[in-house]
């Protein structure tokens, strides 16, 4: 862990953590889902509440709260090409911005704005909310334990949303 | 239903027309009979359990608020309309209060609608009278076993009669341990293509093998059920049935309501409570361990409230499987509710939009030849991937929707 009561480690550290999530964020553009899933620790989650950001998943529904094993099911199927609200898959590109670190313990809870442009069909969706990245250092590794996707919309009513957010 | 002239919406031999899918007519002789005279699931009991709790739904394109009045627990279901300038009063989708104020001009009514205050009311005269000027309210509404409808028709036969021969499916799902409650909230689903359409993919086994292979894929790959097995049962099981009650409600089971009596496991894991797809006509289905609530906006755009349904019984582990359970396949980002949405909503629109072809129908006659009625009661049953219950619905639809069209 770097230093942090100094301002360059301080730095050091959002530039790493940067680099993090624009690797994930181009990542999943590519559809190299495989290569991604490997950022997460095992004991992982992806999860999308719903209703609010801060819905309960033990006890309310969610859009996604996947540990790791029900993700690479998730993974795989959109690989499978049987897939067909992935069939053609969507383009996506997103953007991330206004990234915050704050180091808790042997994690760092990042935070992070996000607007993810899907085509498909013949549509442009537009998506957008908060990531929240709960990751955790294993040996020289980022991993990430929590990436939480607070869209902002997410008390309304959805379409197809088979794309990794 | 002998219509098989060029303008029949369903011919005898069980074609529908396209424009069933698609014409704003269609949709609004729907409006006039189907959503102004059937009794229409608007709350579980759970989502109102004390007294001031509400929540807002539609009947039809009616807005409404269904509320458990605080003094006396009993339930309203009002039109979400202010009696002075038509503004909503409720602007949320659930809560508590002991009165809806109009943010408008600040009228303010109780729980039970009842109006209870207008600022500077001295300007309407000495003939203003209050107790008349309250929330209108839907004229009936009656529960049963916990499921709450309303009717906009005031001389409608009563709850029970309406639900018929489906009413011990609603006993078995009123039955799990502890009772059922809705306390889970809903995923939110919505598709530019007919309402129909979801409550026809409610109980529709045939798909189920080619819209869905690739779940199947993935219980395969987890060990609990595979594509060759369930293609299996639905070609050869022959407790895999489907049932047309009567009155547009239908099913499909997977074994008999009694064989499932008591066990936690029905279907394919303990995250799935019923062994059975089950509508109640026209709005409502229920599937593994799910309440669904179809909502109309137009001929081709429509909503869907998917409710993951919590035996009270059940411990945290429990309700954290179905949960886990109900997110992998159904919501916006399951495996099943996004390929049905693609293959069954969004692609049927886009087929549908050909009406140059040179019969404009779709086919719903799968099985007709094999129905069987029980004489005594006068429920059919059918094979597993026969579309009798789809026949169900549109046998009720036609009735009330023909009458719509004449008027």
């Amino acid at each position: 862990m770097p230093e942090l009561s100094v301002s360059g480690g301080r730095l050091e550290l959002l530039a790493e953590v940067e680099a993090f999530l624009y690797k994930e964020a181009q990542l999943l553009d590519a559809r190299e889902f495989d290569a991604w899933l490997t950022l997460f620790a095992e004991d992982g989650v992806y999860w999308v509440p719903s209703g609010s950001d801060d819905s309960d998943p033990q006890r309310e529904v969610s859009v996604a709260y996947d540990s790791l094993s029900r993700l690479r099911e998730r993974v795989w199927r959109l690989q499978s090409g049987v897939a067909h609200a992935q069939e053609p898959p969507s383009r996506t590109a997103r953007i991330l911005s206004n990234v915050t670190v704050e180091p808790d313990g042997d994690r760092l809870l990042v935070g992070s704005v996000f607007v993810l442009h899907e085509f498909r069909r013949g549509r442009l969706h537009i998506h957008a909310g908060r990531y929240r990245h709960e990751l955790r250092r294993t040996g020289d590794a980022l991993a990430i334990a929590m990436k939480k996707v607070e869209l902002v919309n997410n008390d309304g009513y959805l379409g197809n949303l088979s794309i990794v957010l | 239903m002998s219509i098989t002239t060029g303008n029949a919406l369903i011919t005898e031999d069980w074609r529908i027309a396209g424009r069933v899918y698609r014409d704003p007519q269609v949709f609004e002789a729907e409006m006039r009979t189907i959503f102004a005279r059937c009794w229409i699931f608007v709350a579980h009991e759970s989502e109102i359990a004390d007294g001031g709790d509400y929540k807002v739904g539609l009947i039809g394109r009616q807005p409404v608020i269904v509320s458990r009045n605080a003094d006396d627990g009993a339930i309203h279901v009002l039109f979400n309309r202010c009696r002075h300038r038509g503004s909503a009063v409720c602007q949320r989708e659930y809560g508590n209060a002991n009165h809806f104020r109009c943010a408008y001009h600040g009228w303010t009514y109780g729980s039970d609608g009842r109006l209870i205050g207008v600022p500077f009311p001295d300007a309407y005269g000495d003939g203003f009278d209050k107790s008349s000027m309250g929330l209108a309210h839907v004229p009936r509404v009656e529960s049963y076993r916990g499921f709450i409808f309303a009717c906009l028709d005031p001389d409608a036969v009563p709850l029970e009669d309406y639900l018929g021969n489906a009413t011990r499916f609603l006993d078995f799902i009123a039955d799990l341990p502890g009772g059922i409650e809705l306390s889970a909230h809903a995923s939110k689903l919505e598709y530019q293509a007919n309402w129909k359409l979801q409550l026809e993919n409610t109980i529709d086994c045939y798909h189920f093998s080619f819209t869905h292979k690739s779940w199947l894929d993935i219980l395969n790959q987890r060990g609990t059920s595979s594509p060759a097995t369930w293609r299996e049962n639905v070609a050869q099981n022959e407790t895999w049935r489907t049932i047309d009650f009567g009155g547009g409600h239908s099913a499909h089971e997977y074994g008999s309501l009694e064989s499932h009596k008591g066990k936690t496991v029905t279907n394919f894991s303990s995250g799935e409570l019923l062994p059975f797809n089950f509508v109640v006509f026209p709005t409502l289905g229920f599937v593994g361990a799910q309440l669904r609530v179809v909502m109309p906006l137009s001929a081709t755009r429509t909503r869907v409230l998917l409710y993951p349904m919590m035996p009270k019984g059940y411990d945290a582990a429990q309700r954290a499987e179905v949960l886990r359970n109900h997110e992998a396949f159904y919501g916006p980002s399951g495996a099943g509710s996004t390929d049905d949405i693609e293959v069954g909503f969004d692609r049927v629109a886009q087929g549908l939009a050909a009406d140059a072809v040179p019969e404009d129908w779709i086919l719903m006659s799968r099985g007709v030849e094999r129905e069987v009625v029980d004489a005594a009661t006068g429920v059919r049953y059918g094979r597993s991937a026969d579309e009798l219950p789809q026949r169900a619905f549109y046998r009720r639809w036609l009735e009330l929707v023909e009458e719509g069209l004449d008027a």
